[in-house]
């Protein structure tokens, strides 16, 4: 669906590429994520594979077509949702949706049943205007969804709102990813990235440090560890270990013989440690 | 249909902003300012320009009484800048025509004021001048009535008047009447072919003469002004992004935006126009030239408002654009001030193409002569926009 080839982004000449020769491809029905910190470069690239910003070096095929030519047609098929929401003000919500809509040549969704969707209900004749920032996120979210897309482009989708309604878009994301859309979400959010990706690149200053499933990555990298809390001359202790370490192993063993084990459990790394561990930074 | 839907669109935006309001309030304030405050009555019934072809002692023989009861009074000279011009003079009785060519200059002439007897209050003023040339030249550079007075040999005085072309018949016979057959009535048009300048044959009234260089302040400017404001409320809300990842083209978004303008333009300048003029101006050609004109003028804001981010950087530009398309105003009000650039910037031929549609016998040529080159000079402003709009669209 996607096929991106040593692709780079300069904003002015003389400064660092915002995106520098990265490569990976996204298969049909597939949720591809970019994990990365702010200003790792994943609006930009979403901006090059929207054709929002001009192909300057690299090839990219986006659901068949070449982005070096333009051609509007292939919108019909693709839906994109904004890091920044952008909707008219002066519109109502159904309005925008509306107007939206009959720019496609495709078959479009109601629009109420897009703002039920994304719990605006009884708010759809109210103008966007006077809507609170994740009300107009949630509007050009449900916006991006309007023509049933193929592809669907979402940055940061779930950034800035509260954990209720990120949890009503992930459901969402999650139903459309079950109907067979690809997906290519680009967040800092690693519990967005294991939840909705099956596959994840790593990105960081403009560049693709590996791609990986979710699942690799925690067997890859991620250490087993154990809390354990126990008793020792009365007191309750606490500490971890790691199961790959022999003198932890032992350790282990020795405490669960000689003392009362009160709570023990195992622990997985988390997808933001990994990326600690590889790229050496963390994702704010 | 996508554009049809896009300009629907773009016009509930509109009605809802206050541009829309402001630009027709204004032209409602203009509209109260040119029927309330600026009489009808043009200049040119109070100057009257005479030539004497007779020694000067002879002409203070005409003058002494009027002089010694104080109903008339000799002032300063005035100098009259003239610009170059090509009169035709048509003799009203056989027909002859004759063209004269003059040259840009400065003609003095000696002036009386003259006073009404019973109320005291000035009348007009009378310019005598020194030769028969200077006062064709003068009585049709000031749109007025001017006439040569001579004496024959038993002393009888005879006139031969010079008009413009377009004063009524009835007019004419009131001067015959006047003087019976003493008088031959000349008749000079303007043949404004090789030279063409503001303020040359009028017959529109003050208020009239006022209408063109409003429509031009409330058409093309201020459609220049709004498109641009238009644009950066969008930039703003980022929606051009939007419009740009759907099967849509972005020319459609730009000429939706441009057809907002002339349709917003289309009111404010009816408001104006139809109660001043009535029915005089040929009204296709005046909304023809209306919508070419201000489709080129926001084009021209659209060019404009690609190269910057917003509205407070694209300001100088937007400004300095405006001051110098408001120039030709200067010409159109001041005849003497009429430098050659000037008739370079876009809204000097506007201006004298909307007064040739509501003149009575306005140059429709001329006017669909700048109908065309609006025209092409805005479609390619128009396409230079397309292309800056599709490269400054951003994350
Ligand atoms: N319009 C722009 N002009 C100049 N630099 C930009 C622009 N947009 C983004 N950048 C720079 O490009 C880099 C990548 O930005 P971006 O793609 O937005 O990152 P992310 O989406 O991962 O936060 C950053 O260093 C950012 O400052
Ligand atoms: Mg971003």
């Amino acid at each position: 669906m996607i096929s991106v080839k040593n692709l780079s982004h300069l904003y002015n000449k003389e400064g660092k590429p915002a995106v520098n020769n990265i490569s990976f491809e996204v298969e049909k029905g597939e949720t591809f994520g970019f994990l990365g910190p702010s200003g790792a470069g994943k609006s930009t690239t979403q901006g090059v594979l929207t054709g929002l910003l001009k192909l300057q070096k690299g090839e990219v095929n986006v659901a068949g077509y070449d982005v070096s030519h333009v051609q509007n047609k292939r919108f019909n098929k693709i839906g994109v949702s904004f890091e920044q929401s952008n909707v008219y003000g002066k519109l109502t919500a159904k309005e925008n949706l509306e107007f939206y809509a009959k720019l496609f040549d495709v078959e479009t969704r109601d629009a109420q049943e897009l703002i039920d969707l994304v719990g605006l209900s009884g708010k759809e004749n109210v103008r966007a205007g006077e809507f609170s920032k994740g009300m107009k996120h949630r509007l050009t979210f449900a916006r991006s969804m309007i023509n049933n897309p193929e592809l669907w482009f979402l940055d940061e989708p779930t950034t800035g709102l509260d954990p209720a309604i990120a949890a009503t878009i992930k459901d969402i994301i999650n139903a459309q990813k079950a109907k067979g859309t690809t997906a290519f979400l680009t967040t800092h959010n690693m519990y967005i990235a294991d939840e909705l990706c099956d596959r994840v690149a790593f990105i960081i200053d403009g560049e693709i440090k590996l791609i990986d499933t979710p699942k690799n990555l925690k067997l890859k990298y991620g250490q087993k560890l154990v809390d354990v809390e126990y008793l020792e001359g009365g007191k309750t202790k606490k500490e971890t270990f790691k199961t790959i370490d022999e003198a932890d192993r032992n350790k282990l063993a020795e405490v669960i013989k000689k003392h009362d084990i009160q709570t023990m459990h195992t622990k997985e790394a988390t997808l933001e440690e990994i990326f600690i561990q590889v790229t050496g930074r963390g994702l704010v | 249909m996508k554009l049809l839907s896009t300009y629907l669109k773009e016009m509930k935006i509109a009605f809802r902003g206050f541009y829309f309001y402001i630009e027709v309030v204004m032209a409602a304030i203009i509209l109260i300012i040119l029927l309330v405050a600026v009489k009808e009555s043009p200049v040119s019934k109070e100057k009257e320009f005479l030539f004497y072809d007779m020694d000067e002692e002879i002409v203070d023989t005409f003058f002494k009484k009027a002089f010694e009861d104080g109903t008339m009074v000799r002032v300063d000279p005035v100098d009259f800048d003239v610009k170059a011009q090509e009169i035709e003079i048509t003799d009203k009785e056989t027909g002859e025509t004759k063209t004269k060519v003059f040259e840009k200059e400065t003609i003095t002439a000696d002036a009386i004021e003259v006073y009404n007897p019973d109320t005291g209050e000035l009348d007009k003023t009378m310019f005598i001048t020194d030769t028969e040339e200077d006062m064709i030249r003068l009585a049709y550079s000031e749109k007025t009535i001017g006439a040569k007075i001579w004496l024959d040999d038993s002393y009888k005085s005879h006139y031969v008047y010079y008009t413009q072309g377009y004063e009524t018949e009835r007019m004419q016979s009131l001067l015959y009447i006047l003087h019976n057959d003493d008088i031959k009535v000349l008749n000079d048009t303007a043949d404004s072919l090789t030279v063409r300048k503001l303020g040359d044959v009028e017959v529109l009234n003050n208020r009239q003469n006022l209408v063109p260089p409003f429509i031009v302040l409330m058409g093309s400017m201020m459609g220049y002004f709004i498109v641009i404001a238009y644009i950066y409320l969008d930039k703003g809300e980022g929606v051009i992004k939007a419009f740009a990842v759907s099967p849509s083209a972005v020319w459609k978004y730009l000429l939706s935006k441009a057809f907002v303008i002339m349709t917003t333009v289309t009111f404010s300048s009816s408001v104006i126009t139809i109660p001043v003029m009535g029915l005089q101006p040929n009204y296709l050609l005046f909304y023809v030239l209306l919508w070419i004109s201000t489709f080129a003028f926001a084009a021209l804001g659209l060019f404009i408002a690609s190269f910057f981010d917003n509205m407070t950087k694209a300001f100088g530009i937007l400004f300095g654009g405006m001051m110098v398309m408001m120039l030709p105003a200067l010409s159109y009000f001041i005849p003497s001030f009429d430098p050659v650039w000037m008739r370079y910037v876009p809204t000097y031929p506007l201006m004298q193409g909307f007064k040739e549609i509501m003149m009575i016998n306005g140059d429709a040529k001329y006017v669909l002569t700048q109908c065309g080159i609006f025209l092409v000079g805005g479609i390619i402003v128009f396409l230079l926009a397309n292309v800056r709009f599709k490269k400054t669209l951003t994350v």
